[in-house]
C-alpha cells in the first residue's frame, strides 16, 4: 500500500477565495471539517491520526461511491483506478450534488418516449447502494395515490440533471419502511422549490419518528432496529416471541458485533486507504463542483410549450 | 461421413488453438478441449469461417491436460537457511543485473508496460497478412466488471481483462511441430508460438525451466500459453504483446478456467428442481431422486448427473466483443460479465473464427502484432467502439424530430 505524501492540501487552502458557491464544496470539507465534529481536533485526541486523514474523513459521506467494495475477492487497484477516472469524467459533465438518505431530489432523464424527450421525477431518497459506476439511489414519491419508487444509476449518461431540493439526513440508513407508512410521509410535490441553505451549517438530521400503518406489513419492521419509526414492538410481539427474538439477536451477535474488530475490518475500507483515494481525487472534485454549479445556474431555461 | 468427421476434427483444431500449460514444454500434446458438438456442417474449409453451436453435456471429460514426464520440472526446492544474508543479497544483485527489476506485481497499481521493446537485434522478418492467416493471442488477468452504456442509453456490463507483461518466448516452425505431433495435428502448415505473462524471480525455478526462457532473454514467467499461428504471423522471441494487439469492435475467443464452486449438490450443479419443502416430503428436498430405470441395463449409467465437484473447468467463450481498450493500463473491456473465473484468474484471448466475426475486416488488425514504438502519432489513452458512450462526452440527449 503506497501512501502518497500530502500533495494538494495546501493548494486547496489557497483557492478558497476563488470559490463563489453557496452550497457545499469539497474545499469547505477540507477546511471546515473540524467544526462539524468535536471542538477538539481528532488529531489532538488521537495522535496516530494524521492531519490529512482528519481532513479527508468527511469525504466518505459526501462521495461514498469513490470507495471500493471492501470484499477482498473483488478488489483490484487497476480497476478501481479506472473506475475513478471514469467517475470524474462523468462528473465533469453532470453535477452530482451531496445528498443522503432522506434528502429530497429531483432527477431529469432523457427519455425517448416522453413528450419533450425528458422525464422529471421528484422523490425522497430511500436508499443508496453500490460502489463506483454501479452506485444506485432510489427515489420514492406518491403519484396519483400510488407509491412509486424509481432506482437510478448515479452515473447513467441519460441523466441530465440531479438537484437536491432539500438536503437532510434521517435516523436510518434506508427508508424502506415508508412503504408501510401513511402517504403523507412519502408525498412531495413535483414543483417543489429547492431550499437554500448556507454552506457552513452541518447537514441537519430530521429526527422524525414515522408512525407505521397497522399490520400486515411488507417486512417485519418491528424486528429491525429502526430509529426513525415509532416504537410499538411491545404491542406487536407476544412475550414468547420477544424471548425468541432476543435469543436470535444473541445468536447473531447483535450486542457483540461492536467488539468484533475483524468484522469491522472486513466491511470497511481502512482510513489510510480512504485518505489515499480522496487525496487522489479531491482536487479535481473541487474544480468540478465550482464550475458546474455556475453552469447550472446559467442553464435555467424553459422549453417553449404548445398552448393551443 | 468421413468428410464431416474430418470437418469436425478441423473445427476442433481451429477452435482449440490456445491451451494453458502448467509447465512450459516446447511441444506438448494437442488435446481436445471440452465436449463441442457442431450442428451445422457447412463452412468447413481450412482456416475458413465456422458456424458453431456449443452444447453442454454431462459426460464431459474434466481433466484434459496432464503434467507429462517430458515436461521440465518447474519449481525448485529451496533451502534458504543454507544461504547467508550476504550471499542472498549477491544473488539478488546478479538477478537484477541480468534482468532488471524482474518482478511484476499484478496487484499493484502499475501502468501497462512501457512501450519499449527489449529486442536489440531484429532477426525474424515480419510477415504480411494474407487471407486465412492466424495471428497470436495474449494472456490476461480478469480484474473486474464495469458497466458501460451505448449512445442510445442502453446499459451493459463489461469484464476488464488486463494484459499483464506479455512476451513471446518461442516460435516452433511447422516442420518441428509435425515431427513431434504428427498424427494428432491435422493441419501441417501451422507453427506454435509460446507466450509468457508476468515475470517473476528466477531463483524460484529449476535450471531446466529457466532454459525455456533463454531464447527470448526475458525473465521467467508465471504463466505460459501456446498459440497456433501461421508462419507469416511468427514473432521474434522477446517481442512484447500489448492490449493494442486487438482492435475495438473486434470479436475474440476467451479461454480460461471457471470459478471453483467445490463439491456441490445436484440442484446447483445440474439445475435440478428439488422437491417441495412440505406436503409429506421426507428428507428429499434437494436430492436428485431417481437415478435410472431397470431392465437389462439395471445400473446407474456412467455420466448420470450426480453431486460432485463443480467448476474449475477449462471453458471457451466464442465471439466476445471488445468494446473499449485502455492503452495506459493495457486493459481490454470485453462485453458481458461472462468471462470465466474469479477476479485475478488468467485467461487467454485470441481472434475469433466465427463467421459473424468476419464483419470486421481481418486485414485491418495489426499483423503480426502491434508495435507501439513504431507508430508515428501518439497512441490515444482510450479506444472506444463506435456506438459506445464515452464518459467524457456530454449527457445523452434524444432529439425531438418534430
Amino acid at each position: 500500500m503506497n501512501r502518497n505524501g500530502p500533495s494538494g492540501f495546501t493548494e486547496a487552502d489557497g483557492t478558497i477565495e476563488n470559490s463563489s458557491n453557496h452550497e457545499i464544496s469539497t474545499l469547505r470539507l477540507l477546511t471546515n471539517s473540524s467544526k462539524h465534529t468535536e471542538t477538539k481536533s481528532i488529531c489532538q485526541k488521537y495522535p496516530y491520526v494524521s492531519a490529512m486523514e482528519e481532513n479527508f474523513a468527511p469525504f466518505r459521506f459526501v462521495y461514498p461511491e469513490f470507495l471500493p467494495d471492501p470484499n477482498i475477492k473483488w478488489r483490484n487497484r487497476v480497476r478501481e483506478k479506472l473506475e475513478r477516472m471514469d467517475m470524474l469524467k462523468r462528473r465533469s459533465n453532470l453535477d452530482i450534488p451531496e445528498f443522503y438518505v432522506g434528502s429530497i431530489l429531483s432527477v431529469t432523464l432523457s427519455d425517448r418516449n416522453a413528450p419533450g424527450k425528458t422525464n422529471t421525477f421528484v422523490g425522497i431518497c430511500i436508499q443508496r447502494e453500490g460502489t463506483a459506476m454501479r452506485s444506485i439511489f432510489t427515489l420514492r414519491n406518491i403519484v396519483d395515490g400510488h407509491g412509486v419508487e424509481i432506482a437510478y444509476d448515479l452515473y447513467n449518461p441519460t441523466i441530465l440533471n440531479i438537484s437536491c431540493l432539500r438536503l437532510e439526513k434521517r435516523l436510518d440508513e434506508n427508508l424502506r419502511y415508508l412503504r408501510d407508512a401513511p402517504a403523507q410521509y412519502s408525498t412531495f410535490p413535483f414543483d417543489m422549490v429547492p431550499e437554500l441553505r448556507s454552506a457552513n451549517v452541518p447537514v441537519p438530521v430530521n429526527p422524525i419518528k414515522v408512525k407505521l400503518n397497522p399490520r400486515p406489513w411488507s417486512a417485519k419492521w418491528h424486528l429491525w432496529d429502526l430509529k426513525g419509526v415509532e416504537d410499538s414492538s411491545e404491542q406487536i410481539l407476544e412475550p414468547w416471541e420477544m424471548r425468541r427474538f432476543d435469543r436470535w439477536k444473541f445468536a447473531e451477535g447483535f450486542d457483540t458485533n461492536k467488539y468484533d474488530l475483524m468484522r469491522a475490518y472486513r466491511s470497511t475500507i481502512p482510513a489510510e486507504e480512504q485518505t489515499e483515494i480522496y487525496n487522489e481525487v479531491h482536487q479535481q472534485l473541487a474544480n468540478l463542483s465550482a464550475s458546474l454549479r455556475k453552469q447550472k445556474r446559467k442553464r435555467t431555461f424553459l422549453k417553449p410549450q404548445k398552448t393551443v | 461421413m468421413t468428410s464431416s468427421l474430418l470437418a469436425s476434427a478441423l473445427r476442433h483444431f481451429q477452435n482449440g488453438r490456445s491451451i494453458l500449460l502448467q509447465n512450459a514444454s516446447v511441444v506438448g500434446p494437442m488435446s481436445n478441449l471440452g465436449n463441442f458438438q457442431s450442428l451445422n456442417g457447412n463452412n468447413t474449409t481450412f482456416g475458413g469461417s465456422v458456424t458453431f453451436v456449443q452444447t453442454r453435456g454431462s459426460r464431459v471429460k474434466t481433466r484434459l491436460t496432464h503434467p507429462r514426464n517430458t515436461w521440465p520440472k518447474r519449481r525448485r526446492e529451496r533451502n534458504d537457511q543454507e544461504l547467508t544474508a550476504d550471499n542472498q543479497a549477491f544473488l539478488n544483485k546478479v538477478v537484477y543485473d541480468k534482468y532488471g527489476p524482474a518482478h511484476f506485481d499484478w496487484r499493484a497499481e502499475n501502468t501497462g508496460m512501457p512501450f519499449i521493446s527489449p529486442l536489440k537485434q531484429i532477426i525474424y522478418e515480419r510477415g504480411e497478412w494474407e487471407p486465412r492467416s492466424i495471428r497470436t493471442g495474449v494472456i490476461g488477468r480478469k480484474i473486474g466488471i464495469h458497466p458501460m452504456w451505448d449512445k442510445d442509453g442502453n446499459r451493459m456490463l463489461t469484464t476488464l481483462v488486463q494484459v499483464t507483461d506479455n512476451h513471446v518466448l518461442k516460435y516452433i516452425p511447422p516442420e518441428t511441430v509435425e515431427k513431434n505431433y504428427g498424427p494428432r495435428f491435422k493441419r501441417k502448415d501451422v507453427g506454435l508460438l509460446l507466450v509468457g505473462a508476468e515475470s517473476t524471480d528466477p531463483q524460484r525455478f529449476t535450471k531446466e525451466y529457466l532454459n525455456v526462457f533463454d531464447e527470448s532473454g526475458v525473465p521467467p514467467k508465471t504463466k505460459t500459453a501456446r498459440f497456433m499461428v501461421t508462419p507469416n504471423a511468427k514473432l521474434q522471441p522477446g517481442t512484447p504483446l500489448y492490449a493494442t494487439h486487438f482492435k475495438v469492435g473486434q470479436r475474440v475467443e476467451v479461454f480460461g478456467h471457471t470459478v471453483d464452486h467445490g463439491f456441490q449438490g445436484v440442484m446447483k450443479r445440474w439445475g435440478f428442481k428439488g422437491m417441495p419443502a412440505s406436503h409429506g416430503v421426507t428428507k428429499s428436498h434437494r436430492r436428485g431422486g431417481n437415478t435410472g430405470g431397470g431392465g437389462e441395463k439395471a445400473r446407474v449409467w456412467p455420466g448420470t448427473k450426480l453431486p460432485g465437484h463443480m467448476g474449475n473447468r477449462w471453458r471457451k467463450l466464442l465471439g466476445q466483443h471488445i468494446i473499449r481498450i485502455n492503452t495506459k493500463y493495457n486493459v481490454l473491456y470485453i462485453r458481458g460479465h461472462a468471462v470465466m473465473g474469479e477476479v485475478g484468474s488468467f485467461v487467454t484471448i485470441c481472434d475469433s473464427f466465427l463467421s459473424c466475426a468476419e464483419e470486421m475486416d481481418k486485414s485491418t488488425l495489426p499483423f503480426p502484432t502491434h508495435y507501439p514504438e513504431e507508430s508515428e502519432e501518439p497512441i490515444p489513452e482510450e479506444y472506444y467502439a463506435p456506438n459506445i458512450y464515452n464518459f467524457a462526452d456530454p449527457s445523452i440527449v434524444f432529439e425531438d424530430k418534430r
